[in-house]
């Protein structure tokens, strides 16, 4: 069986809003979720143009102003919030790499084992 | 044809509110509603996209609708009106300004630049063997130094044609070519800007058409590191740096924005004449930059162990 990990409340995230969770040993999110309504999204907090850009421009903003796609600040490109497909920019027809989560008892929950490490990573 | 640099560059974009938090943390000053000014007067002007006095956007994700480029003087100024006029409709403002396209339908203008003349101390250092840049009793750290942006040093498209970018700017409006990354673009200047770039492409598929980032010089590698130290601490998001790049040797800092472009903090950038030779090497990481550092948490060594808690 696998192990759950609870990410943060749902009321955490504002309905409408984004969220960046699961912060690494520096603070910065390593993956990031949508609310609407008791429905969440959530993505590991990558774009697809390049391997280790964080898409927000800010603290918990991932969306555009109509909150209805997810925003890559680096260079602007635009991501369905359903299936994170990008629909206009740098990484037009790729895809934001999704996370299964599911609510329970009010929580946001992920399996462990999906989730990013959480150490600095090392890079080549 | 003595063009100096961008004086301004205006967008159109979903969230003025989130740009105006941006910038104004960035440290330009709102002179006028949506003017983003640096210290000099260059700047971003801000619309929301709707706006109709915008020239239309380009059909991919960027939201600069124009580059206004600054130039010394009207000669210049006619000199380029009766260039471009050749091929192309230029239209003129009652103010004088130029308005057309380049050969990669960028929208672009051209005036006599309204940046001011700065009189403004660099950072000084002192170095053993050397005149001291600052004398006794003058300290180095200010925690609580401002960090203003002094003027827009360079602007970075993504283009789907570097050659036929090139050539417009250097055929046409007379931009030297002062170093080269292989296949991907070159590092320009204009004649009336001795900065070893004010102007640099990137060369991609035509779907990323626009701006990839720009950039304003601060007053020196401190000044910058206190600026980008203040944006992480406000919760902004670090794209790259800070670092010193190879070409140029500018000191560097990106910080994603919600006008979905890059903005750099630079500093100490080198300076070229008639001389130079430009160079050439591909585009690498290695090639990119001297080194690379990343923000860190603020913490300090003591003396005794830690007491454990």
């Amino acid at each position: 069986m696998s192990v759950q990990q609870t990410l943060c409340r749902l009321d955490e995230i504002e309905d409408g809003g984004s969220k960046g969770l699961w912060p690494d040993m520096r603070g910065r999110a390593l993956v990031f979720a949508v609310r609407q309504g008791d429905r969440v999204r959530a993505f590991i907090n990558v774009c697809p143009h390049y391997g280790r850009t964080r898409l927000g421009w800010k603290k918990d903003e991932f969306l555009n102003a109509g909150g209805d796609k997810i925003i890559c600040s680096a260079h602007g490109a635009l991501f369905e919030v359903d299936d994170g497909k990008c629909t206009l920019g740098p990484c037009l027809g790729q895809s934001l790499e999704k996370l299964a989560t599911i609510v329970q008892g009010g929580n946001v929950v992920a399996n462990l084992a999906d989730l990013p490490d959480r150490r600095p990573e090392i890079r080549s | 044809m003595q063009i100096i640099g961008p004086d301004e560059l205006v967008f159109g974009v979903d969230n003025v509110e989130a740009c105006r938090e941006f910038l104004l943390s960035f440290g330009l000053t709102e002179t006028e509603t949506g003017l983003f000014e640096a210290l000099d007067k260059t700047g971003l002007r801000i619309c929301a996209e709707d706006d109709p006095s915008l020239p239309a956007p380009l059909p991919t994700s960027t939201k600069l609708r124009q580059t206004v480029w600054g130039v010394a003087d009207q000669v210049t100024l006619d000199q380029i009106e009766a260039e471009l006029s050749k091929d192309r409709d230029v239209h003129k403002a009652e103010d004088g300004t130029l308005f057309c396209k380049d050969d990669l339908d960028f929208e672009i203008a051209f005036r006599v630049t309204r940046r001011i003349k700065l009189s403004l101390p660099a950072e000084m250092i002192n170095s053993p063997g050397a005149k001291p840049g600052r004398g006794p009793n003058e300290l180095g750290s200010n925690e609580d130094a401002e960090a203003k942006p002094r003027t827009l040093s360079h602007i970075v498209y993504f283009v789907p044609d570097m050659e036929k970018c090139s050539k417009f700017y250097t055929e046409r409006l007379g931009f030297v070519v002062t170093d080269k990354f292989t296949n991907t673009g070159p590092f320009l200047r204009p004649q009336g800007n001795d900065d070893h770039h004010v102007f640099f492409m990137i060369q991609t598929p035509p779907y990323m058409q626009g701006i990839e980032h720009l950039a304003f010089h601060m007053k020196g590698p401190t000044e910058l590191m206190l600026a980008g130290s203040r944006m992480v601490k406000k919760g902004f998001e670090s794209f790259w740096g800070p670092g010193r790049h190879k070409f140029g040797s500018n000191w560097f800092w990106y910080f994603s924005s919600p006008m979905g472009v890059n903005c750099e903090f630079d500093a100490d950038m080198d300076k070229h004449d008639g001389d130079w030779i430009n160079r050439e090497t591909e585009l690498s990481a290695e090639n990119s930059q001297m080194f690379l550092f990343e923000n860190v948490e603020k913490w300090a060594p003591g003396g005794p162990p830690q007491v454990k808690k």
